[in-house]
This record gives structure tokens, sequence and C-alpha cells, in this order.
């Protein structure tokens, strides 16, 4: 127990570590897109103005408002500042919009997506993935070609794909957003506290999720598939399966041996795949116009939204790094291998 | 009370290859152990001698399949049973097995306690926790293995004792037959003689009664073996007592391989060491004739005469027999004219 609080604590001080670089990384690379945020928004609501000095005058405003006349680093030590205070800072694109408030309206769409993607593509594809190698045969030459197939389809056109057929050419399903147009998001609360969407809006919204969901799901599956077939084909060989079938172990258990250890790397895939979703939900939303996270990073690229984009994507490294570590943390449990090889050498 | 404790007859197993070729890597082995000894088994690599020692256990997954054959266990023709009952009451119980490569025997995230109760709840379910694990800890202190193993992870061990380990396993239960497969050949000079002696201890003691051991190292043998039988390309091609058949090998192939060892005694530096050219047959097509002929010194045309050679039996008593086609008298002949002129010879060209 005590190394395992050692490796726990090693492990806690490398991902603050890593988050702090991805932190400065997170405000940095986005302030170096040429062009000035504050110019744009000018632009707009200038049209018609002739009055030069009001012009500079608001500029001004604005540059001071936004901490934009600032130096840089000065900038991202009141960044840090506010961060703590669970302050992300103003849009500029949407202003006055707070980013938090912008974060919070489109986070629960990305999640909806993605985290039953993740999490059912992980099952589903490892069960069928152990399925193929165990059971071999028709299952093997089915569940391994059409996983490769899936996988190696990039998700944008797989979204294509599903958006041509099911909702243009049979329409089953919309063609985007996260509910339909005639509808106003209507909630109910319950018990005082538990605040639920009304029947009809609720419908609206899986109906329109279904989609994007299946897009990433599908992906996820045929990837979690060919790495667990792989993985268990090779442990179903290893000299321990001969040795314990040898002194008369039953097949129940060999397997269940078997896929505990197949499953270990197929975790570090889980964690890494959570990255991966922040990829996959951009091109996913954008596709199908869905009002996540995802389209939100697009929306703040192409307005040069400073603020916006560096509370995205600091809210998804976050996201990222946590679920690494919690995978980490789940993994020190289960691989007495990974425990011992910490402990020892802190 | 059968003669043998366990009595092969005509064993053939075979690999099945992707294109559905069959490769015998036994090919119609006989072989009789006797309670209290241990038959040594020798041979090249890839001649089949752990396929053998799987193929002994009576349990055959692909691609290796049972061609034909008895193998009879105190009276008991283990292919004939059902495997199911073969599981439960025969393998890790009657027959034993202890793996090559005993560096990867364990799995490595199972504590050895655990891997303990899995075996014996498959065969001594009447057993308690505390009672397994006792069991457990008598044969972990005859082989002089530190407690904490029961608690450690494979991977914790060194490897010395990941092998004694191994053998600690596979004698939980006092098997009949134990079934040893170069048990010592990934360990140091130190840790193999250790294991060693723990396997001759546990003959001693009466925890195994009789024993197998199969390895490419001639001079082991001759410490551990009581009898021996040299392996060639699938068929045994001589048998006799570790005496006989390291000191006074028939077979041109044995003769060869005593020709071919390192032994660390005097006089050995003035030894000329002979290999033995080529390499053995492919056993997707076996030549019909003599397997060997190819790589014999003494090869003569006779030697391809027949589909397959017979063994000849001879020595006292007719207990020992080679697979060659020329009689004993003739090999010694053609051994001894070679001795006068090369010195000490091998039989290889």
């Amino acid at each position: 127990m005590k190394g395992y609080l050692k490796y726990c604590s090693r492990k806690l001080g490398w991902y603050i570590f890593t988050f702090v670089i991805a932190l400065m990384l997170n405000f940095f690379l986005p302030r170096l897109i040429p062009g000035n945020p504050v110019s744009l928004i000018l632009g707009e609501m200038s049209a018609g103005m002739t009055d030069t000095d009001k012009y500079f005058k608001i500029y001004n405003e604005y540059m001071e408002n936004f901490g934009l006349n600032l130096p840089l680093w000065r900038q991202f030590l009141r960044f840090v500042v506010n961060m703590f205070h669970g302050d992300l800072g103003r849009s500029f694109n949407l202003y006055p919009r707070t980013v938090t408030s912008l974060i919070a309206d489109r986070l629960p769409y990305t999640l909806a997506i993605q985290l039953p993607a993740i999490l059912i593509g992980w099952i589903i594809g490892n069960l069928l993935g152990a399925v193929a190698a165990y059971r071999k045969g028709v299952f093997d030459k089915v569940i391994f070609p059409v996983s490769l197939l899936i996988s190696s389809i990039p998700s944008f056109i797989l979204s294509f794909v599903l958006l041509f057929t099911l909702s243009m050419t049979v329409k089953v399903f919309p063609t985007g957003n996260a509910y339909a147009y005639d509808i106003l998001p209507s909630y109910v609360t319950l018990f005082g506290f538990l605040k639920l969407p009304t029947w009809k809006f609720f419908s609206s919204l899986i109906y329109h999720w279904t989609l994007p969901f299946l897009s990433s799901v599908l992906v996820m599956i045929g990837g979690q598939a060919i790495g667990m077939r792989s993985m268990s084909l090779y442990e179903l060989n290893a000299d321990y399966v001969l040795y314990a079938k040898l002194l008369g172990i039953r097949d129940r258990k060999i397997v269940r041996y078997v896929f505990r250890n197949a499953v270990l790397p197929q975790i570090t895939g889980l964690a890494s795949s959570i990255g991966g979703a922040v990829g996959g939900a951009l091109i996913v939303e954008t596709v199908f116009s869905y009002p996540g996270i995802g389209m939100l990073i697009n929306l703040s690229i192409r307005n040069v939204d400073y603020t916006l984009l560096s509370g995205c994507t600091l809210m998804t490294s976050a996201c990222v790094l946590a679920a690494n570590f919690l995978v980490e943390l789940v993994y020190g449990v289960l691989d007495p291998r990974v425990r011992s090889a910490h402990s020892e050498e802190g | 009370m059968a003669e043998y404790i366990l009595d092969v007859k005509g064993l053939k197993t075979f690999y099945r290859t992707r294109l559905k070729e069959n490769v015998y890597a036994v090919d119609g082995v006989d072989l009789h152990l006797k309670e209290g000894r241990v038959l040594g088994i020798a041979g090249e690599s890839g001649c089949g001698k752990s396929t053998l020692a799987t193929s002994l256990m009576g349990f055959y997954f692909p691609p290796l399949h049972y061609g034909s054959g008895q193998i009879v266990l105190d009276g008991t023709d283990i292919m004939s049973i059902p495997y199911e009952t073969l599981r439960k009451n025969f393998l890790g119980t009657e027959i034993a097995y202890i793996p090559q490569a005993a560096m990867n025997a364990l799995n490595q995230t199972r504590k050895v306690s655990k891997f303990v109760v899995d075996i014996l709840k498959e065969h001594r379910p009447d057993l308690s926790k505390e009672q397994m694990l006792n069991l457990a800890r008598e044969k972990f202190e005859f082989l002089n293995l530190p407690e904490r193993v029961l608690s450690a992870y494979p991977s914790e061990l060194s490897g010395g004792m990941k092998q004694r380990t191994v053998i600690a396993l596979s004698t939980l239960l006092n098997p009949k037959v134990l079934i040893a497969d170069e048990p010592s050949s990934a360990l140091d000079v130190s840790s193999q003689k250790i294991v060693i002696s723990m396997l001759k201890k546990m003959m001693k003691e009466g925890y195994v009664k009789s024993m197998i051991f199969i390895t490419h190292e001639l001079p082991l043998l001759r410490h551990v073996a009581d009898d021996i039988v040299v392996m060639y390309a699938g068929e045994l091609v001589e048998e006799g007592t570790t005496e006989q058949v390291i000191f006074d090998p028939i077979h041109p192939y044995t003769h060869a391989l005593m020709g071919s060892i390192i032994v660390p005694e005097d006089g050995m530096k003035a030894h000329k060491l002979t290999a033995i050219p080529g390499a053995p047959p492919n056993l997707k097509r076996v030549p019909p004739g003599c397997r060997f002929r190819d790589r014999c010194a003494y090869a003569r045309e006779e030697c391809a005469r027949d589909a397959r050679v017979g063994i000849t039996r001879f020595g006292p008593e007719n207990s020992r027999y080679h697979r060659c086609v020329f009689s004993e008298e003739q090999l010694r002949a053609w051994y001894g004219e070679e001795k006068r002129r090369f010195g000490i010879g091998g039989g290889a060209k």
C-alpha cells in the first residue's frame, strides 16, 4: 500500500508539471496568431464611423479592458491568477459573454456524445476483439476485417457517409444541430434541484444526437477491437497458458487470466483515446453542426478569439490530463509490474 | 499394478500448418517408464523432444494434434478417457509437467498464492484455502524457497526462484510421473545444479515416483537419468541405460552426438571435437529409409531400401535397441577401424 501511495504521488507530480507546460502552450500559441482581435471587433462596430479620435478612444478602451496593452508575460500572470478564481476572461467575438459561461453551455453537448462513445466503444470493441481472438473461425474472419475497415476510414469521411446515406438519401435522421428549429429548450425541475429536459425537448435531442454519436462510436469500436484482438492472440499463445492448462486448470479460468492481461494495454489506449476524442469532436461537430466544444474551438480559431480558444483548449487539456491520471492510478492497481517498477526507482 | 508406470505405444502426434499439411514431430514413439526410474530423452533442437513432452500429457491443442497410439498411465490409457476426466484426475495430479521456459510459465499478474489456490481448487476442492497454502508451504520449504514467495508476484522473483516455484507448483500433488522439459536450460550453472539436485531429492523422498527428463545437454543426463533414449527427427533411435548410451553408443547418430560433446575432463584438449554436418530432415516430407542417412558417415545404399527402418534389439537380455540398418557388430567394426585411423572418432562425415 505504501508503494502504491508513492507511485501515486510521483505520478501526480509529473501531471502537475505537464499541466504547467500545457497551460503555457494554451496561453501563448493562440496569441502568436497574426491579427488583432480588437481591430476585428471594431471593424464591424465602426462601419460608417468617421471620427478617428472616437475610434482610437474606443480602441484603447478595449485594449485596456482586455489587458492587451500590457506586455505578454504580465497578461500571462493575470490569466493564471484569474484562472484560479475560475475566470477565463471574456470572449472577443461574442463579447460580453464570459468564456466560462460559453464553455458551460456547450460542454454538455460534447460530453453527451464523446463520453458514451468512448465508454461504449471501448467496451464493445474489446469484447469483439476478445471474441475474435478466442473463437477464431468465422468470428475472426468477419470482425477483424470489418474493424480494420471502419477504423481506417478517416472520421470525417465516415461522418459524411453517414450524413449522406442516413439523413440525405434515406432521410431517417436530421442533417444537423442539437435539436429541431421549432423547439425551445425547456426543462422541468424535479425534487427542487434536479433540472431535466422536458420529454419533447429530450426526444428531439436524442434524435439529433444519434448520428454524431454513431460516427464517433464506430471509429472507437473498430480501433479497440483490432488492438484487443492482437493482444489476446499474443496472450493466448503465452507460455503460462500452456502451463496452466497442463496443470489441469479449467479453460474458463485461463481465459480470465488471458483477458485480464490483454486488456492492460487497452486501458492505456482508453486514456489516449480521450485525447483523441477532442480532435474527433471538432470534426464530428463541424460536419453535423452540433453545438459542442468542437464547434466553439472552430469558431474561435476563425475569429482570432484568443481568450475563448485558450479557454477551450485549457479545458480539454485539463480533462485529458485528469483522465490519463485516473487511468494510471487504475493501472497501478491492476498491474503489479508497473507498481513495483515505480516504487523501486524512487 | 502395471509393470510400467508409463507405457507409451506407437504414439504419433503432428502439427497442422495453415496450409493443412501435417508435420509429424512425434512419429511412432514407444516408451516405457518404471516406477522409481528417471528416463532421459536426448536429442538436438527440433527433433521433437518438447513436442513429445507435451504429447505425453495426453492433452492437445491446435496446432498440435493427436494422431494415433496409446499412453497408458498406471493402467489407464489417458487417450481413451474424456478430456474433463483427464483434466480433473490426471493433469497436475498423476502426471505433471515442468516447462522449458519457467521465466514465462507464470502469469505475471497473479500472485503465487492465488495460483496455488487455482490449481488445488481443480483437484482438491475438499481442502480449505489454508490447507491448500500449507501444502504449498511444505513444498516451498523442501525446495528452500522463502515463504514470502507465496505472497509475491512472479515479476518479483529471480530466475532460479521462478524455476523452483514452478517445480513446487508442478509437484504440489505428488505426481506419479513428472515430465521435466529442459528445466535448467535457461539457468546459470549454479542454479542449474540446485534445480537438478532438488529434482533428485524429490525422487528420493518419494514426492515424485518417476521422471522423464528432456534435455539437449548430454553431460547433464549422465547425472540425472537411469536410462536414456535418443531422439532424432521424431523417432527414437537408441535406448539403453545411461552408462551404455553415453559410453558405448551404437547408433551412428548417438555415436556422432557423443563425439561432439565438450566434457571438462583431463585430456579433453587433445580430443578432436566433431560436429555433425547438415541439418535434420524436414518433417513435412520425410524421405523414405533411415532419416539420418544424409548426415551419416557410414551411409550405404541399403539405408534407403525400406520405407522405415525398424529397431534392432541387442545387448544383455536384449535390453537395448537401435534403429540402424546395420547390425551392432558391423557398426562396432566400423567405429573400431575409425578409432585406429584417427584416434578418437565421431561418426560424422
